[in-house]
């Protein structure tokens, strides 16, 4: 095989998600009634970037070697923060400051510590205690998600001011701000972990742990660092979701976690670490509100809904596995 | 800070509302099995329902299902070893519920079923407002509004359900659907919003607004969903009343959404006479004695009793808020629990 081919072969099989995207958007825009329009594609931009900030977190736990389930109620958190503070209906408190706009950076700031907190607290018990990644995290799944009934009483906040809704109102070029952040985060966090000392890290502790303490790095902060960049990450999701619905309910950002997952393993992830990027992501999470839309679009009936869902999603798994084999064969 | 201080202290009246004498409770206990503390609906539930057993001298242990029929039915195990004088259950399955009530029945344990009705086994007592004649009030209030707008009964109607496994959106569905058979020139489309979930319910939007520019209405079957499809209508340069809304269940978020003019119509279930008509027939239902069927005045409202397969079953009507009556105490959501105390049935 010439390096040219091997190289074309490779590059493919490096971006197959993103041309499983492109093969799915225009099967739906030939099949779908009024699938192919502007207005839907900006639409699946914004709809997936709840989960798509959300799963850049998730991915870069992966990557490192462990797991975090905690980050959709990490989200609901922040989300609810959020609402109670900023909100002024129902049990939103409506704080103001003077200027108005400061309620944007403060409102993000707060969302972010409340979301860094949790991934501070995951990574002392997985990195300090030594417990396991999955059982702490699913712990904090569900003490977070119980805070967050705690905290609103299981009533709901709703009506954010101007000043911070202006995020989920506006677009620029057409394309909504909420999909602006999303995308910059992606390229951010992209450049994060190809470019920089603690991406590489990231990489390699997640590769082997003990090569990368023998080297010299300080693997168990990489680690913990990881737990702190996805609860931020997840409290800036938060944040969105409550910009999105304009305020905060007890059971907001339920079942994110399963689009999260299906996106990292869709974008190419291992779960065993070590192995993904995150552009990759960004296309899973995209094909899988592809779908969303797509099933909105359709009408189906509604019992059928999940079972669709998760179907294409075991498609969308079953060709990354092709791919990996492919990649075995041919290269 | 102001604001801050009136909500701490409206929510002190409110406790101070809803809770009762503890010289009240010495009747025994009364298990509440909830469904789930995620929706505003089932939270004021339990402050109703404890408060209203109180005043009729019962302490009430609540138990949270977390919308799990697997925990509720091992909470009705555990209930039933404990020999309380009676539980109370809002379903989270309405009828994988049954074996359990009939085990709890077997061992003496008088069981009310609240607000989720179950008509596959006998229960000793029923306090709902039905989940399909919610749905036809809907109907009804949909039907008036497409033709005020249309001068016809006629247009397209979204609707957006909960999450599509849960029967209590399923039962709204079917009665809506049942009414708006008759009108053959409304569009109705239907789709899930999962798990309840509301940003769900503003992508659902989102979407159709694009598909179908032409919606003349959504009806979403639960007010926490309304907030989320306002915040599409909001993003896509929506005007309140361009499109009409319609929600159900009376939580405290549609009556804003009421004020604003975002929603036209809620359709309350009375939580509160729901509630009230637990704590009245409670001795009755404890003791095991007969309950007469007719008409009973709960909470100023006319309910009807009729003894059915299942059991003694008492409906109260759910109303249509607008916005010429939002503002009135009576609806569960402006929270503002009954003042008079609630007098057992003789």
């Amino acid at each position: 095989m010439t390096a040219a081919r091997r190289a074309t072969i490779e590059f493919l099989l490096d971006n197959l998600v993103w041309l499983m995207l492109i093969v799915v958007l225009i099967v739906f825009s030939l099949t779908v009634p009024h699938f192919f329009q502007f207005g839907i594609f900006t639409n699946i931009l914004e709809q997936s970037t709840f989960v798509g900030v959300m799963a850049i977190g998730l991915a870069i736990v992966i990557i490192s070697g462990n797991l975090d389930l905690s980050v959709e109620s990490t989200a609901a958190l922040s989300a609810m923060v959020t609402g109670l503070l900023f909100a002024t209906q129902g049990i939103g408190l409506g704080l103001t400051l003077d200027p108005a706009w400061l309620l944007l950076p403060v409102s993000l700031g707060i969302a972010m510590l409340v979301g860094a907190l949790i991934g501070f607290i995951n990574g002392f018990f997985v990195v300090r205690v030594g417990m396991a990644a999955f059982i702490v995290t699913l712990a904090s799944f569900i003490w977070v998600r119980g805070l967050v009934v705690a905290i609103s009483g299981g009533r709901s906040a709703q009506r954010l001011p101007d000043a911070i809704r202006v995020v989920g109102t506006e677009d620029i070029l057409g394309i909504p701000l909420l999909a602006w952040i999303s995308i910059a985060c992606f390229v951010i966090f992209s450049i994060l972990m190809a470019k920089t000392p603690f991406g590489r890290y990231i990489t390699l502790v997640g590769g082997n742990a003990e090569a990368t303490y023998r080297a010299g790095i300080n693997s168990n902060r990489i680690l913990w660092s990881s737990f702190v960049v996805a609860g931020l990450l997840a409290g800036v999701a938060g944040w969105l979701l409550a910009i999105r619905t304009s305020g905060a309910t007890a059971n907001l950002g339920t079942g994110m976690l399963f689009n999260a997952f299906a996106a990292v393993v869709i974008g190419g992830i291992s779960l065993k670490g070590g192995i993904g990027k995150l552009p990759g992501v960004y296309a899973g999470v995209l094909l899988l509100y592809s779908i969303h839309t797509a099933i909105n679009l359709m009408g189906l009936p509604a019992h059928y809904t999940q079972v669709i869902l998760g179907g294409l999603v075991l498609a969308a798994v079953l060709l990354d596995t092709l791919k990996l084999r492919l990649r075995e064969k041919l290269l | 800070m102001t604001r801050l201080a009136r909500t701490l202290i409206g929510a002190a009246f409110a406790s101070a509302a809803l809770v009762s004498p503890i010289w009240a409770q010495d009747k025994g206990t009364i298990y509440y099995m909830v469904p789930t503390l995620l929706d505003e609906f089932q939270t004021e539930s339990v402050n109703a329902i404890e408060s209203f057993l109180a005043q009729v001298g019962y302490e009430t242990v609540t138990l949270n299902a977390d919308n799990k029929t697997d925990i509720q039915q091992s909470q009705m195990n555990d209930t039933v070893l404990l020999n309380p004088e009676a539980i109370v259950i809002a379903p989270v399955d309405f009828n994988a519920l049954a074996p359990s009530i009939e085990e709890a029945r077997e061992a003496g344990i008088p069981v009310m079923i609240f607000d989720r009705q179950i008509t596959s086994t006998e229960v000793d007592f029923t306090s709902v407002a039905g989940t399909v004649e919610i749905g036809h009030v809907a109907a009804g209030e949909i039907q008036r509004l497409l033709e005020e707008k249309n001068g016809s009964v006629s247009g397209k109607v979204l609707q957006v359900l909960g999450d599509p496994g849960d029967p209590y959106t399923l039962d709204i569905q079917k009665g809506f659907e049942e009414r708006m058979a008759d009108h053959p020139e409304v569009e109705i489309i239907s789709l899930p919003a999962l798990q309840w979930e509301a940003s769900n319910a503003g992508s659902i939007v989102s979407d159709q607004l694009l598909a179908n520019p032409d919606i003349d209405l959504i009806f979403v079957h639960a007010a926490h969903l309304a907030v989320a499809a306002v915040a599409s209508l909001e993003s896509a340069g929506k005007e309140p009343g361009d499109v009409m809304l319609v929600s159900s269940n009376g939580a405290p978020v549609g009556l804003d959404l009421i004020r604003q003019g975002w929603q036209q119509v809620e359709v309350e279930q009375p939580l509160y006479a729901q509630a009230a008509a637990i704590a009245m027939f409670a001795d009755k239902v404890v003791n095991g004695e007969e309950i007469e069927p007719g008409s009973y005045d709960v909470l100023g409202l006319e309910a009807e009793l009729t003894i059915e397969e299942w059991g003694p079953n008492l409906k109260i009507p759910g109303a249509a808020i607008t916005s010429e009556n939002v503002d009135e105490p009576r609806f569960w959501g402006n929270l503002t629990p009954p003042s008079d105390p609630i007098e057992p049935v003789e």
